[in-house]
This record gives structure tokens, sequence and C-alpha cells, in this order.
């Protein structure tokens, strides 16, 4: 429950909202009970007025109160549920915006190494589906609890007020088993299967997709049939599990229900002695229980979200561990360099754990305003090398001192968002004039001036609206847009055909003066000019 | 403004392809009949034991008011009361339990469902989607389904039987009071059909509101490490605050029309209570002189105004589990694409007519095409020894592959027969080596089990041995018994080539297809790869692969030239 708590600091950061959004339902709740309640007391006491007067005798009876209250309640149960849906709907809203801003944050701070085990498809997802479960936090289980807790004291109160002492002290105790049995109960019998639901299912999916990317073989070797048994097993015991789930919530559900039933029953058996004695009145008699039978609709709220808690509470802890920060101290740079150098490594190593190291005792020095290639095949721990220049990653032994720089990632990462946006990463300052002078020299002038929208053109999903050599284009002019002395440039001519590839790099030798520039490539063609080659072995 | 992401549940569909998901979606319902029908007769024992504890409460409170009898003699009234408490409890309670299991059951049904498309479409066609997606129809989108069959298809058949079961008892009971129940929900079909639309509309735009918002905020995690080398952390925060803030407000302005459809049945069913509940009262007074109002009484009255909210709940109940049938529709439509999709290979044992020699491959007159006149084999005829080591090499795109595939019995020629050593494609086991190796997550031996269950452990380590896996098994503490890939990381491409190599070694296959088998290898893998053929070769095994690799065509003592539709020796 500990791992809720940053997550709760972050929904109470707007009180306001969320005592307004939990009156409005508190209105609507007692609207309804009132509606009901006021009815069964007007009947009763109509019912009873009606005997006399048919009896002859003499008898009055205030209709406009109760008729006024029952219309009243009518109208306020209806427009409260409204307002209150509105109004909650908007919170809900608000907090999915503060928690995926505090969650960004919370991962931009959080170690690059954790995050590079974390980036796929699938945690995305994940991801995804975690701030989901957490943002109905508000709707779907502090207000109903807080709602269910206030409102029985009300109507304890109001049994205490009505009846007597004894009457409301079995009342309340009823309605506490209710309480628990709707909440603490399905949270304790659930929380282990709803904890384990989530990684269940991804080891499922792991098994699915290894089973589809082993098709072919496992078909030649004729156990398709027998895998896919094994995954239909598996993939039932995940179901099953939450078949056990949801059949504790729907018990709890019935257990919590019954026992609010059994709170009106039993209001009503105490009732009839106080009414025999004239201590109540029929009509009063009656309207306790009906206002205990409306407690129902609040507690019917309650076992399926507490159900839930367990797994919402697994999501809050794996996005606590997303968020951790590393204690890895940041790699120092600039500073201490020796003059006229950019890039200075000494006796790095790079190695992950269970592996051969990829690089031991790697040095290398990097004058300023040098151009330096760097060859290797794939797998020769080239983006290594370049994301630990960069300083994403960690050096296992080693120092490794440099200016500060831009860096073309092998990847291309753009964003969905303008063009401009896109390139004002690099430099936020630029002017128009700048990104125009900078997309002219990559040749993507003409095409986007050319776009309705010109600078603001949008780029699509993972800039799905560009080829491939357009958008490593755009990422390569965001890095030249740097003014960072030092520019690292992962294959940067990746998906750029041969005579593109020329008249680029030799528009980039004007921008890139005075420079100190570090390219990496699996081939010599693929590099821009060098004063200077290393090859990489392995 | 982004476009909206791929297509995910409760996205509109078309009403063709709505009527086709009902159907199977029925179909699928049919086959979990017996827990339908269970969920509904606990349903409505819940029901009844509903209405029962309604009559008894009125009835106790009628005698103890209006005739003053004694306590003790309500006793009787009030143990019934708590039975029917007592029994409305249990019908709740086996109600959910029996809706998890049909839920289950259709779930197993869609899985299976869907896992036979698999195997009918073959490794080739299905390779066309990328397991991402298959693994997200399988599960969640079957998962989807879940809510449908649990809670909305139930609760659909009970807001039409509790109603009419009130109605028809509050009609008995008095009539004008039933004709308000009636009015205020015209025509109960009517009333479903507005919650239904605001439900729907509702729910279609959260979805695609939600998902455009997620898609925002995931596009700049996925790219935070460039943000981050550029210093633009902060700036992104705010800018994923200023568009969830956007959102929020075109959100807002559609729900707050949306909701007002629930508002209408919460108006009616407000009103409908008021209005009973004075009628009634005016009633009992005796102020109304027409109608069947002179023969209520407490009983009659009170029992009218505490049904009428329970004629109301299982329509407010339905219109809350709206959103599961609109997550079910969605789903169910790109299950139904994916069951709809064309199945190219023809159930390899119908063609099993025995007719070739034991001794040869033979193909007789194949053609193969995946476009109209564009041949990608045509009229072909091959044969080939037992233990021979054939080379196929040619063009890309020039039908090397799909040769392969054919012999695999991964898909089906479009004329022809072809006969391996007198069995048909695909009817008997033999080793294929894809480009992609193919690891599971687990152990070294796990690994090699999946093909070969049976195999010992001195074998797994001698096939691991045999494709130059030896020095990694090495360097792992428990052997063949460690995990194949530790610390999150995997194996190098050629060396999960190599670990589906040794899966070929230990099974003792016949037959051996291999596509490209050194295409995209480093060297060291390269090596290990030409090494291990060559023994099986050596062994007598028939290999047939696709190869432009020079040592590879060494290897082979007959090489085949695939082009434009022909096979001739090269």
């Amino acid at each position: 429950m500990r791992d809720l708590k940053p997550w709760l600091d972050l929904i109470f950061k707007r009180p306001g909202r969320l005592v307004v959004g939990g009156f409005l339902m508190l209105a609507t709740l007692l609207s309804g009970i009132g509606l009901l309640a006021v009815s069964g007391w007007f009947i009763t006491e109509t019912a009873l007025v009606g005997l006399l007067l048919a009896a002859g005798l003499a008898a009055t009876i205030n209709l406009y109160v109760p008729g006024g209250a029952i219309r009243l309640f009518a109208v306020s149960r209806t427009v409260f549920r409204y307002i209150e849906r509105v109004y909650n709907h908007d919170t809900v809203l608000r907090l999915l915006t503060d928690i995926r801003v505090a969650l960004f944050r919370g991962l931009s701070r959080a170690g690059r190494i954790r995050r590079g085990e974390l980036s796929g498809a699938q945690w995305l997802s994940r991801l995804t589906s975690d701030v989901d479960a957490l943002d109905t936090l508000y709707l779907r289980l502090i207000a109903p609890t807080a709602l269910a807790g206030l409102v029985t004291i009300l109507v304890v109160v109001l049994a205490a007020v009505l009846f007597d002492i004894g009457t409301a002290l079995l009342v309340g105790l009823l309605l506490v088993i209710a309480l628990v049995i709707a909440t603490a109960g399905v949270y304790l019998v659930t929380r282990r299967l709803a904890a384990r639901q989530s990684d269940r299912q991804e080891e499922l999916r792991t098994a699915v997709i290894e089973h589809i990317e082993g098709f072919s073989e496992l078909t030649a070797a004729g156990r398709t049939g027998k895998h896919a048994a094994w995954l239909m097993r598996t993939a039932h015991q995940v179901t099953s599990e939450q078949v056990k789930a949801d059949t504790r919530v729907g018990w709890h559900l019935a257990g919590s229900h019954l026992f609010v039933n059994l709170s009106a029953v039993l209001a009503l058996w105490s009732g009839f002695a106080l009414f025999q004695s004239d201590s109540v009145s029929g009509p009063v008699l009656v309207l306790l229980p009906i206002a205990l039978l409306g407690l129902a609709e609040v507690y019917a709220m309650l076992p399926d979200a507490f159900g839930k808690l367990g797994a919402t509470v697994a999501c809050a802890k794996r996005l606590n561990r997303d968020c951790h920060e590393d204690k890895q101290p940041a790699p120092p740079i600039g500073s201490e360099l020796p003059p006229k150098t950019a890039l200075l490594a000494e006796n790095v190593a790079v190695k992950y754990d269970g592996y051969t190291p990829l690089f031991t005792r790697f040095n290398l020095v990097i004058g300023e305003g040098e151009r330096i290639g760097i060859l290797g095949h794939s797998g020769s721990g080239k983006s290594s090398l370049a994301n630990v220049f960069a300083g994403l990653s960690p050096l296992s032994q080693g120092s490794l001192r440099r200016q500060d720089c831009a860096y073309l990632t092998q990847e291309t990462v753009l964003f969905e968002d303008t063009l401009r946006a896109n390139l004002l990463l690099g430099s936020p300052e630029a002017s128009d004039t700048e990104l125009w002078s900078i997309l002219e020299q990559m040749e993507l002038a003409g095409r986007f001036a050319t776009e309705p929208d010109q600078l603001d053109t949008w780029l699509g999903s993972a800039g799905s609206r560009l080829s491939g050599g357009e958008a490593r284009r755009v990422a390569l002019a965001r890095v030249l847009l740097n003014p960072a002395p030092l520019v690292i440039l992962d294959e940067p001519f990746t998906g750029l055909d041969a005579k593109t590839r020329a008249r680029v790099s030799k528009q980039m030798e004007a921008i890139l003066a005075g420079k100190t520039v570090v390219s990496l490539a699996h081939g010599s063609e693929a590099l821009p000019g060098t004063d200077r080659v290393i090859y990489l072995g392995g | 403004m982004a476009k909206p992401r791929a297509n995910r549940g409760g996205e509109s569909v078309s009403a063709t392809d709505q009527r086709a998901i009902k159907e199977w979606l029925a179909h699928l319902a049919r086959g979990s009949r017996f827990w339908i029908r269970a969920t509904l007769a606990a349903g409505i024992v819940a029901g009844v034991a509903t209405i029962i504890q309604m009559i008894l409460l009125a009835r106790i409170i009628h005698l103890g008011v209006i005739e003053e009898a004694p306590v003790a003699g309500l006793l009787p009234f009030f143990l019934g009361l708590i039975l029917a408490l007592a029994v409305r409890a249990l019908g709740q309670g086996f109600q959910a339990r029996f809706a998890a299991r049909c839920s289950e059951q259709v779930r197993r049904q869609a899985r299976r469902q869907l896992h036979k498309h698999w195997q009918a479409t073959g490794p080739v066609e299905l390779g066309q989607s990328s397991a991402g997606t298959l693994a997200r129809e399988w599960i969640d989108h079957v998962e989807a389904l879940h809510g449908y069959f649990a809670r909305f298809l139930p609760q659909m058949t009970l807001s039409m039987i509790v109603p009419v079961l009130i109605l028809a008892l509050v009609f008995w009971l008095d009539w004008l009071a039933g004709t308000f129940l009636l009015l205020s929900a015209p025509l109960i079909p009517l009333f479903m059909a507005l919650v239904g639309m605001g439900a729907e509309k509702l729910n279609q735009q959260h979805f695609e509101t939600i998902s455009r918002l997620s898609g925002q905020f995931l596009d700049k995690v996925r790219g935070l490490t460039t943000l981050q080398l550029f210093g633009q952390t902060a700036g992104a925060a705010e800018l994923i605050r200023k568009r969830s803030d956007h959102y929020r407000r075109i959100t807002m302005k559609m729900l707050r029309v949306a909701f007002l459809s629930s508002a209408v049945l919460e108006f009616f069913a407000s009103v409908a209570i008021a209005v009973i509940a004075i009628y009634i009262g005016f009633g009992l007074l005796g102020y109304i002189t027409y109608g069947p109002s002179e023969d209520l009484t407490l009983f009659s009255g009170l029992l009218i105004l505490l049904l009428a909210p329970e004629f109301f709940q299982p329509l407010r109940t339905l219109s809350q589990h709206y959103h599961d049938r609109a997550a079910a529709l969605g789903a169910g439509n790109e299950i139904l694409a994916r069951l709809d999709s064309p199945v190219s290979r023809e159930s390899s044992s119908e063609m099993a007519s025995v007719e070739g020699a034991e001794d040869r491959i033979e193909l007789r007159s194949v053609n193969k095409s995946f476009q109209p006149d564009q041949w990608v084999l045509r009229n072909l005829t091959l044969t080939i020894q037992k233990g021979e080591v054939i080379a196929l090499t040619g063009p890309s795109g020039g039908g090397k592959s799909t040769l392969l595939h054919l012999l695999a019995g991964f898909m089906a020629p479009d004329a022809g027969e072809i006969h391996l050593f007198g069995q048909a494609p695909g009817s008997f086991r033999f080793g294929w080596l894809g480009q992609k190796g193919f690891l599971v997550q687990g152990t070294w031996a796990d690994n090699l089990r999946l093909t070969t269950p049976d195999a010992s452990d001195i074998a797994i380590e001698t096939a691991l041995r045999n494709v130059g896996l030896g020095s990694l098994l090495d360097s792992r503490q428990q052997g063949i018994y460690s995990p194949v890939s530790e610390e999150g990381q995997g194996l190098s491409g050629g060396q999960a080539r190599r670990l589906s190599l040794a899966r070929i070694f230990l099974a003792d296959y016949h037959l051996i297809l291999l596509d490209e088998p050194t295409a995209g290898l480093d060297s060291d893998s390269e090596v290990f790869v030409l090494e291990a053929l060559h023994k099986l070769a050596v062994a007598g095994k028939t290999l047939i692969f696709s190869t432009h690799h020079q040592a590879l065509l060494a290897l082979a003592n007959r090489v085949l030239l695939v082009s434009s539709g022909e096979v001739r020796d090269a």
C-alpha cells in the first residue's frame, strides 16, 4: 500500500475539486435516499390519516412539506447526478494530466540504463494501462469509500435521534460489517490474485510471441499442437485466477448487500418495539428502514473497486520502480580537459553483466576540430561506444571526459509534432531563417516549402509521413542546429541514396566547420569526411 | 493534430460488420449456453427474492402499523424476510460466479478458434502480421469479451425479465400506478436504445480521446533519451500538460451532452417514484375518487413504492455495462477480421495420396502464383534423391523461398503434386531453419526439448557443441540448465540461429530445409553454421537450402538455379 502514497499525494493536491466532487456525490445519494424515505413516511402518514378520515374522525395532514420534499428530491437527484458526473469526469481528466506529467518527470530523472531495458512497445503499453489504473483511483475508490463512511455515520445518527441509541449501535454494527466485507474483505481475498494478473499476462504474452516467432520451426517439427496446448493451459490458468477473483468479489458484494438489508430488518424489528410503546410514530418507523435500503447503492460500488486495488497497487509499484532514480554519477564533462582536446577516454571498459566485455583498456584522444571516423560491422559495439561517448551508457572502468556534445543516435527519433517543434529541440532559439537554411542544406527545403503548413507541417506517428531518408535528415538537421562543440553521428546517412548522401555530406562540411566530429558507420562510404579512421575489431 | 492511433476497441464499426460480429458473439454464446442459462437463473432468483423481500417488508409494516399486530405475531414474517434476503444474496453470488465461468469458457473457445486459424493459415501467411499484433488479438482482444459475457449479456436479458415481473405485480396491485411506471419508461426497448446511443457515443469519444492522449504521452516517453540529450525534458513535460488540458476541454464539451441521455433515465426514474408516492398518498387519503385508488392500503401502497426503484435498477445497471458491449464489438471486429482472412494452406493430409517413391522427393507440374499471370513457379517438375545436398540459388524474389515453403507444406501449390519420400509435404517431421532463429525464455535444455521432448542431457550438450555454442555454455554456471538469456541480454542473431540449428541436430530428421542459413551472420557464426551443415550432409541427411554464399554452394552436390518461374541445374 505504501507504493500508492506518491500517487495519492498527487491526487490530494487538488483538495478543492475532490471535496466538491465528493459533496456532489453525497448530495445525489442523499437525494435518492431522501426521495424514498420521505415517500415511505408520506405514504404511511396518509394511510393512517386516511383510516381516521374514513372512520369519520377529524384529522389533519400537512401535504405541502412532504409533497414539496418529494418533488425537490426527485429533481435534485437528477440534477446532482448530472452535475456530479460532469464535474467528476473533469476531475479524472485533470488527474490524468497530473499523473502523466508527474510520471514523465519521474521517468526523465530515472536512470537511462533501466529505461534501455524497458523501452519496447510492450513496456509502453503496460505503462499506459498502469497510468489508467491510477487515474480512476479517486472516482472508483477514494470518493465512494469516503461517501459510504460518511453516509453510514449520518444514518446511524439518524437512527439514534429517531429511534434510540441501542438500535443505532446495532444498526451501526451491521453496517460496519457490510462496509468491511465490501472493502478490506475484498481487498484481502483478491490482493494476491489481482497483483499477479498483470505479470501473468505479460508472461503469457511473451510465450505467445515466442510461439508465433517459432511457428515455422514448430510446424516443421510437428509440435505446434503440443506447444499450443501448453499455451492454452497457461492462458487458462490466468483466466481461471481471474474467475476466482471475480467470484470472490461477487460473493462479497452479495454479502455486504445482505448485511445492509439485515440492518433494515433490524431497524424495523426494534422500531416495532418502540412503536408499540408509542416512542415512535408509524411514519417514522417506516422512514429509517427505507433509508437503510437506499444505502445498498453506495455500498455496491465498493467491492469491484477493492477487488482491483491489488492490481492498482502493483501498477503503482511498477511505475515507482520505473521512475527510480539511479545513483550512477553523471559522467564528468568538460572542465578538466587538457587544452585543445575535445574528448579524452582513458582505460575505458564497457561490459554488460554476464557477458564478455565489449571493450577493455580503450584509450582515445580527440583534438579540437578533428574529424574522427569509427568503422565496425554490426555487432562490433559501435553504438555502445557512441552511447558511452554521449554519456548514455555507464563505464565499468576508466574515465571519460569530453566537451558538450550533440548526438545523433542510430535510431531516428522524431516526435508527433510539427517540423518546427522537432527542429527546435536542437536549438530552442533558432529563427525561422536558420531553420529554412538548415533544411536547405539537408535538401529538405523543397520538400516542406510545398507543404501548406510549411514549418508547421505535422510529422505523424513516429515521423511516419516522412520517408526513412527524409526522417533521418530531419534528425540530422536537429543535431547540426545544436551549438555543442562536439558532434557524435552514429550512421548519419541511414536510408539515403548514394547521390543524396554525397551532396548532404558535402553541405555538412560548412556547418560543422570548427566543430569536432566523431562519426560511426559500418562502412567508409557511410561516413562524412574524416581526418582519421578507427577500425573496431571483434 | 495527430491522427487517431491504431484501431482499438470501441471505435466505430460499420453496420454490416456489426451484424457479423453480433452473429459471432451469439455463436460463442451458444457454446456456453449452460453457464449463460445458469447466470440468468441465478439473476432471476435474486430478482424474485427481491420482490418477495419487498412484499414481506410492506406486509410487516402494514400489519404492525395499521392492524397493530403484536411483534411476536410478526416473527414468522420476519423469518421469511431474512430467508428472502439470504436467497437474494445467494442468487447474487451465484450469478457472479456463473457469469465468470461463462466468460471463462467463451474466452477459451475464442482462443481455440484463433489458434486453429493460425494453424490453417500456416507459418508463411501468418508471418505477414507481426507477432505483437497476433499476441494482442489472442490475449487482449479475447479478454475484452469478458465484460460482454460476464456482465452485459446476462444483464440485457435480466433487464427485460425483472422489470416485467415487477410491472405485472404493480398492475395487479393498482393499475393506475402500473400505468405511471409504464409511461415513465414508455417502451423499454426505446429507453434502452436511448441509453445505448448515449453510452456508445460517449464510449467511442472517450476512447478516442484517451488513445490520442496516451499516444502523445507515449510518443514523448519513447523519445525521452533524445529529449534528455537536448536537455528539453522540462519543456516536453509542459507540452504534455498543455495538450492534455486541451483534450480535456474538448472531451468535456462532448461529455456534457453525452451525459444528458443517462440524466433522462435518471429523471424519469425519479419523477416516476415521486408521482407514484404522491398518487398513493392522495389515494390513501381518499382524495382521489376515480380509478382503483379506493382499494389502496398501506401494504399495496408501500409495496408499489418499494418496487418502483427496483423496476429501474436493472436498466441503470445495464447502462453502466454498456461500455462492455462496445469493447466486445471493437475486439470482435478485429478477431473476426483475422478469422475471415483467407487460408492459403489446404489441409495437407487431404493430399496424402501416397504414390511417390520412398527414396526421393518428386515435384510434378507444380504451379504457384501470388498474383494472376505472374508465376513464381511454373510447370515445375523436379526429382531430388534422398541424401542429396541441394543449393537453390538465383535472384531474390525468384522463387527460392516459395519452393522451400512448398516442400515444407507451409503453402499448397496451385496445381501439381509434391511427394516427399512417398509422403505429402508437412505430414512428417522435418528440420526447418528460417532466417530468424527462435528461442523461448527458459534454459538451454527447455529450448532444445521444445522440439525433441525426450532428449537426454548429453545429447543436448552435444548438439549445442556441434553448432559452436559450447564456449557460451561453458561460461554459464549451470550448463544446459542455465537460462539462455541472462540480465535481459539476448543472444545475437547468429547465436539464435545456431540454437535453432542445434534443435535440428538433436532431432535427427531425414529432411532439412534451410532458408538462407548464412545470410546476415557474423563471420564466427558463419563458420559454425557451415561446419554444422557439413556434418549433417556427411550423416546422410537430405539438405535443401537457398543461398548465395559461395562456401555453401560448394557444399552442395547439386546447385539449382531458381529464376522467373523456372528451375534448372546451374
